[in-house]
Formats: structure tokens, C-alpha cells, sequence
């Protein structure tokens, strides 16, 4: 049994994070020893239920009690008021981090210039792993020349929060290796975890559905509605195809600027068929999700974070759209419809017109959305990250060898004539090898 | 045969494992062997320098010195004893003991107080499992260093026993009002529990401390529970004393107080045992429970105050007592056979 020591938001946390931590912190909890540490204020007492909790300061971390625990496993966001303490241990205590955002620009932003006033550690970052380019790009963003989604996807600094990391979890390992921010030290993909409901209840929603079998045809968006969830888009192509009175779309949870969507539904003509429903209570939402014919899921730009929402779709055994980038490339296209990113109104359109003609087909998507949640058990999660986690440890003392590496590099090439450099490293590094791998 | 002593200290420190290293040295001489004495300085803290020193070991050349070859090297302290050489032969004396069985003690833990500690750790134990081998033979200080490095190496090894420095000079004289504690004033020596089992005594014990304190800090801590528990009367702090003088020390006390956190060997007890001393050691004293015979030779406590005060208030009542268990030890050593000639044997072969 590993003794773990949990880094993450918890509930009531506003965060995406928390949801998940309490999807898999119960099962967790029951293989292995858990100690959940936190700097919120305040905790769920359901979470006390589960494992114990212990707060710290970031400032100034209780090593020695952290030090109890065979390894540390931190969960990385972009909300630096989740993820800044996160930051201040791991940058310290080499463990797993776990990556629920794949650009963590935003994260570093926030939390050097933003909340720290410390630009200075901001551009340093991204000339660390970008050199010049990144340095001159960090500058322009902070005087508004570049926007936030560019510098994301350009300069992510993931390799900011693994740095020194004994292994990476992502739940992607396309969106990873497209992001070319590989660090030095293991990693691996695992499947998103979510507990997918019981048959029984899934039968119940089913026969919900078929009771309102349509037209109309309930569309269904739903989470928190940032920008880059394609609203616009959506209800672009909504407006755009000639039986649009066949459609009825729902548009679930809290709105990045409400007013300028009221705006564009009266432009476009949508108001008998969009409803804005805001934030909905957990019933609420079962009730919009059990009588839902096709959900819409896009995301663009993408962080390359996996989409729980898109999992409780597939749990109602709804179809989906989704746009093709990020975590969502790696969905099985036979539960999924794609939209291309640069072809979103037209693509969306198709959809919808082909859902018209074969509801029937979309409904399958769905079910084959809603087996594939076998892998996503949170059971088969938690083993699989354990064995990373033992893995991880096994090699921790490569952390060390590359550290001791730099060191020696760094000082050999202060003194020493580029002549006599290969020699000397050549037998630095062979006993370093030696000394950390073996013979 | 030319034999280099693969050592290293802490500068400015000089406790048991530095006598054992000159000792040892000079045995090979008495033995017509040419030996010199090989120290690597070691600085345990920050604990990401301590790769460092290994590398350093490492890259060290021992094989040959103007153009004749070395014949042997023994490896005695951690990180000295990872020095490559063909025909190396380690006696460990203890491995980096925060790495292993200190880790998570309550004072001497340092490692697990940093946050590189896990990793540092890890590194360390991966090198020796790795290099350790390396050597022709594996010999330790005790079997208590034996069954660490088995446990926790999973490397086989002998114990093999060493006499304490001038063994033939320690004598026995009339016994006087006081207990001897002859050790370093460092936290898993555990004077604070004497000190605190003094406090606990029915009887007007006294104890004389001798010995260097690894820093002004812990000289302090010692004085101040002292001070704060109003034993100013029953103790007694020598610091550093001469070889004569301890012998001396010995030779007059009622009996030795050894208690210390997992002692390597402990050549308290063996000095103890040849001035015709009785010991009070504790259960968890490592080293010293292979040679004190609990009610024969001495008597073993827990590591409380209160049963180290039990064990205090009885030999200091029962002086015939403390004397016979005296007597008993010291035809303990005799039968154990510790000798120079015997190490020097072993470690050649």
C-alpha cells in the first residue's frame, strides 16, 4: 500500500478538479493510504469523510510530515487561486503532477504577474524554454499586443510545472506529443476517470428520452460557457439550416457575457427555440441531460484538458459534437461527431441535417459513447496511477543524476578548455550513469 | 602489501568511527603492511550536494600511486566506501544512517525535514545497492550493521569485531559516586534522557558526562534541561578528557550509562566491559545490546526517564550487585576474542 500524499482543489472549490478529485478520492482511499493536503479555507465536510485532511501553508510546507508519504501527487489547472500552492510544494518536493490543462500559461501568468508583480520571473520562464522568442512574446503579451489564447498555444510552459517531476499524468497522449513539451521523466496517459451511473438508472433516463422521442429535438450545451465553447457558432449554424423549428437548444450554466448571446439569438431569430437556463441545481440537470437527443461540446481554443462534461454526456448515452483538438482527437469516432475548428458553422450544420435525417444513427453514437465508459472506470484509474506512481519511484533517483549532471556541466564548462570538455564529461557522466543506474 | 583506509569525516570532528579508521591503520603497520589513511571531507547538508560527494568518490583513482600498485583498499564510511577500486574490501561502519533507519527519527531525522529529502534519499540507497558489491568481501562494524544493510540493501555481510583504542590499558579501581557517560553530546547519544532520568531517581544519583558536543547548540540543549529540571548539583559536564583521564573515569565510576539511538557497535560498552564496569544501555541501543547481558553484565532499559531511572536506582543501591556484573563483563570480552591481529586477518584474506 502506498502512503500518498493528494494535491488538489477540493470541494466546495469552484473547480472542475474538485469534481474529479471526488470522483476518484473515495476509491482511492479504499486501496490506499491518502492524506489529503489543502490551503483553502475551507473543506466539504463529505471530503473529511473520505480521507484526512491536513492544511498547510504554502510558505512554508511541513516537509517532514509531507516527507511521511511514499509520494505526492499534484493536480494542475490554469486557476492560479487553486493551483498556486500546488506550485510552491511541488516546485520543491519532485512527486507525480498530474496535468488537467495541458498550457499552463495562463497559470503562470496569473500567478507571477497578475496576483505576484513579478514579471521578471514570468519572462525568465519563457526564456527557459523558448529562448528569445519566448522572452520577446512574454513582453508583448504583457503590453497587449499578442492575446492569451495565442501565447498559450504557442509558449504552454508545461514545462514550467513538471519541471523536476518524477512522472506526468495526462489523460491525453496525442494533445501531449502535439504540444512538444515533453519533460524528463516518465509519463503516461490515463483514460479520464468517471463512475459511470448504474444500468438501472441509465434505463430510466433512456426511457425518458423515448418518451419525448421528437422533433423537436432537444440540443443541449452545458458547463461553465467561456468563449471558447463556440456558442456563436452554434447558433450561427442553428439559425442557418431550413428545419431549424425541429430544434429546440438548451443552454445550460453560467454564460462568459450573457448579454452579447441574448444579442445574437434575437439577431439570428432563435428565440421560440433557445432557452438560457443558467446555472442549474444537480436535479435540474439530470431532468435537461435524460431528455436530450444531441449535446454539443466544442471547444476551441482547447487548453488540451479532458472534458468531464463530455463523460456525463456519454453517461445519458447522448451524442455529441465535439471539435476536433486537444483531449477530444483522441475520442473514438464512432461515439463522437468532429467538427473541424476552422470549418465550425458549416460542420455543425451537416450534423444537424444529418441528425434529422438519421436520428436513429446519432442515438447509436451515443450508446457506443456510453459503453466505452468501461475504461474510464475510476477503479482501473487509481491502479493504473498507483503502478505509475511505484514505477516513478523506482526511478526517482534519475532526479538527482540529471540535477547532479547539470551541476557538474555547469561547472566543468566554467573552467575547463573546450579540448579537455569531452573527456572529462565522458567520465563524469559514465559514473553518474553508473552510480544512479547500475553497471 | 599497500593498503589505503578509504574514510571520511567531518572536519574539525572526531569521534569513534576516526579513532577506528587511525587504529586500523596502524594495525596493518604492526602487521609489516604500508597503509595510509585516505579521509574525503563530507558535508551531509544541503542534501542535494550529497550526490556531489559521491561523484566525487567516484572519480577518485586509488589503483596505483608512482607507478606501484595499490593491493587493497577498505572502504570504511559512507560516502568513502563507493571508491572503486579492483581489490576493495569494505568494513562498513555504518551506512548515511538518515537514509536508512533514521530517517523518520523524531531528532536526528534531517533529511525527511527538506523537501528534496524522498529523492535524496532514494539516490542514496540506489547507490549503494548498485556499488556496494562492487567489493571482493563485505565485512560490517556489528551485527547490528549486518542486519541493516540487509534489510535495507539487501547485501550480505560479517560482522566482524574490533577492539576499542589501548584496550590493555583499561583497568579497574574502587567505585565512586557517580555514573559515567562518555559519548559525542549529540541528540541520538541521548544525554537529554539521562539528564531526564536523573530527574526521576529516588536515589542522589550523579552523572559525569565527558565528550565533545557536535555543536554549541546541543552543548546547550543539554544544559538547559539540566538547569530547567534543577540538577545543576548531580551533573557534572567534562567536555573532552584525555585518554588517561577517561580511562581514569572508567576505572572509578559505579557503572557506565551507554544509551544511545541504534548505535552502530559502541565502544562505550567494550571500554566498560574491560574496566570491570557494569552498562545501562536501553532496548533500542543497537550496538551495545550484542555485548550487555541484561542482569549479567549490565542492565537494559526502556527508553523512557522512568525505566532508565529504575535501572539507575538499582546498581546504584545494589553496589556488590554493579560490581559482580562488573566482573561478569569483563570475562565477557575476554571470551569474545577481540583482537586487531583478527581484523587484519580478515580483512586481507
Amino acid at each position: 500500500m502506498l502512503k500518498i500524499n493528494w494535491f488538489s482543489p477540493l470541494p466546495p472549490a469552484r473547480s472542475g478538479i474538485a469534481h474529479f478529485a471526488m470522483q476518484i478520492l473515495p476509491v482511492l482511499a479504499g486501496r490506499q493510504e491518502v492524506v489529503l493536503w489543502t490551503d483553502q479555507d475551507q473543506v466539504a465536510p463529505e471530503v473529511l469523510r473520505i480521507a484526512s485532511v491536513v492544511r498547510y501553508d504554502p510558505a512554508a510546507p511541513p516537509w517532514r510530515e509531507i516527507n511521511n508519504g511514499a509520494i505526492s501527487i499534484y493536480h494542475f489547472g490554469n486557476h492560479p487561486d487553486f493551483h498556486g500552492g500546488i506550485r510552491q510544494v511541488s516546485l520543491h518536493q519532485p512527486g507525480i503532477v498530474v496535468l488537467h490543462d495541458l498550457c499552463l500559461h495562463d497559470l503562470f501568468f496569473r500567478l507571477w504577474v497578475h496576483s505576484g508583480r513579478d514579471r521578471a520571473s514570468y519572462l525568465a520562464a519563457l526564456e527557459r524554454w523558448y529562448g528569445a522568442e519566448g522572452r520577446q512574446a512574454g513582453e508583448a503579451f504583457c503590453n497587449g499586443g499578442i492575446s492569451s489564447e495565442s501565447m498559450a498555444l504557442k509558449f504552454p510552459l508545461t514545462r514550467e510545472a513538471v519541471r523536476g517531476a518524477l512522472g506526468v499524468i495526462t489523460h491525453s497522449s496525442r494533445a501531449f506529443e502535439e504540444l512538444n513539451e515533453t519533460p524528463a521523466c516518465p509519463i503516461v496517459a490515463l483514460d479520464f476517470p468517471y463512475a459511470a451511473a448504474e444500468e438501472s438508472r441509465y434505463r430510466t433516463w433512456v426511457a425518458a428520452r423515448s418518451a419525448a422521442p421528437g422533433p423537436p429535438y432537444r440540443l443541449i450545451v452545458f458547463g461553465y460557457l467561456g468563449r471558447n465553447r463556440r456558442l456563436g457558432a452554434v447558433l450561427e449554424a442553428l439559425a442557418a439550416i431550413g428545419k431549424r423549428e425541429q430544434f429546440r437548444l438548451d443552454i445550460c450554466g453560467e454564460l462568459w457575457d450573457e448579454g452579447q448571446v441574448r444579442t445574437q439569438i434575437e439577431r439570428l431569430g432563435l428565440s421560440s427555440i433557445v432557452n438560457l437556463h443558467g446555472f442549474l441545481p444537480d436535479d435540474q440537470v439530470e431532468q435537461k441531460l435524460s431528455t436530450a437527443h444531441l449535446a454539443i461540446n466544442l471547444r476551441y481554443p482547447s487548453m488540451g484538458e479532458a472534458s468531464l462534461s463530455q463523460l456525463q454526456f456519454w453517461d445519458y448515452g447522448l451524442p455529441t459534437l465535439v471539435t476536433r483538438t486537444g483531449w477530444y482527437t483522441s475520442l473514438p469516432e464512432e461515439a463522437v461527431a468532429f467538427v473541424r475548428p476552422d470549418h465550425e458553422v458549416a460542420d455543425i450544420k451537416a450534423h444537424l441535417r444529418a441528425f434529422l435525417a438519421d436520428p436513429g444513427a446519432f442515438r447509436a453514437m451515443g450508446e457506443c459513447g456510453r459503453r466505452s465508459l468501461i475504461k474510464n472506470a475510476p477503479g482501473r484509474y487509481i491502479d493504473a496511477m498507483a503502478q505509475f506512481a511505484s514505477e516513478a519511484l523506482r526511478v526517482s533517483p534519475r532526479v538527482s543524476a540529471l540535477a547532479l549532471a547539470r551541476r557538474v556541466g555547469q561547472d566543468l564548462s566554467a573552467w575547463l578548455h573546450p579540448d579537455a570538455g569531452p573527456y572529462v564529461l565522458e567520465r563524469a557522466s559514465k559514473e553518474i550513469f553508473t552510480v544512479f543506474e547500475g553497471h | 602489501m599497500k593498503i589505503i583506509v578509504a574514510t571520511s569525516s567531518v572536519p574539525f570532528i572526531r569521534g569513534g568511527a576516526e579513532i577506528l579508521a587511525d587504529n586500523l591503520r596502524d594495525a596493518f603497520v604492526a602487521a609489516g603492511h604500508e597503509a595510509e589513511l585516505v579521509s574525503i571531507p563530507f558535508k551531509h547538508y544541503p542534501p542535494a550536494r550529497i550526490p556531489d560527494h559521491i561523484l566525487a568518490c567516484r572519480l577518485l583513482d586509488l589503483t596505483e600511486t608512482c607507478g606501484v600498485r595499490i593491493d587493497r583498499v577498505i572502504g570504511l564510511k559512507f560516502p568513502a566506501y563507493l571508491i572503486p577500486h579492483p581489490d576493495k574490501v569494505i568494513w562498513l561502519l555504518h551506512q548515511h544512517r538518515t537514509a536508512y533507519e533514521l530517517w523518520d527519527h523524531p531528532r536526528a531525522g534531517d533529511l525527511i525535514q527538506c523537501p528534496d529529502g524522498p529523492v535524496i534519499r532514494e539516490a542514496i540507497r540506489q547507490a549503494d545497492r548498485e556499488l556496494i558489491p562492487e567489493a571482493k568481501a563485505v565485512y560490517t562494524l556489528s551485527k547490528n550493521v549486518s542486519g541493516r544493510l540487509r534489510r535495507y540493501s539487501g547485501i550480505d555481510s560479517e560482522p566482524l569485531y574490533n577492539p576499542p583504542a589501548h584496550a590493555q590499558l583499561f583497568y579497574n579501581g574502587p567505585a565512586g559516586d557517580y555514573f559515567f557517560f562518555p559519548s559525542r553530546i549529540t541528540g541520538i547519544k541521548r544525554q537529554w534522557l539521562a539528564i531526564r532520568a536523573l530527574a526521576q531517581c529516588r536515589e542522589q544519583v550523579r552523572i559525569c558526562f565527558a565528550g565533545q558536543a557536535d555543536s554549541p547548540m546541543q552543548q546547550a540543549e543539554c544544559v538547559n534541561i539540566v538547569r530547567e529540571l534543577k540538577l545543576s548539583d548531580r551533573v557534572e559536564w567534562l567536555g573532552m578528557v584525555s585518554e588517561e583521564q577517561k580511562r581514569a573515569l572508567y576505572a572509578n565510576c559505579l557503572a557506565v550509562i551507554f544509551s544511545p539511538v541504534d548505535e552502530d557497535y559502541g565502544y562505550v560498552t567494550l571500554e566498560a566491559m574491560l574496566s570491570s564496569k557494569p552498562v545501562i544501555t536501553c532496548a533500542d541501543s543497537g550496538g551495545a545490546l550484542e555485548f550487555v547481558v541484561n542482569h549479567q553484565t549490565g542492565l537494559v532499559a526502556d527508553p523512557t526517564p522512568e525505566s532508565l531511572a529504575q535501572a539507575m536506582d538499582s546498581l546504584w543501591t545494589e553496589r556488590q550487585n554493579a560490581a559482580a556484573m562488573g566482573e561478569a563483563g569483563r570475562a565477557r570480552y575476554q571470551d569474545l576474542n577481540i583482537s586487531w591481529a583478527n581484523v587484519v586477518e580478515k580483512l586481507l584474506c
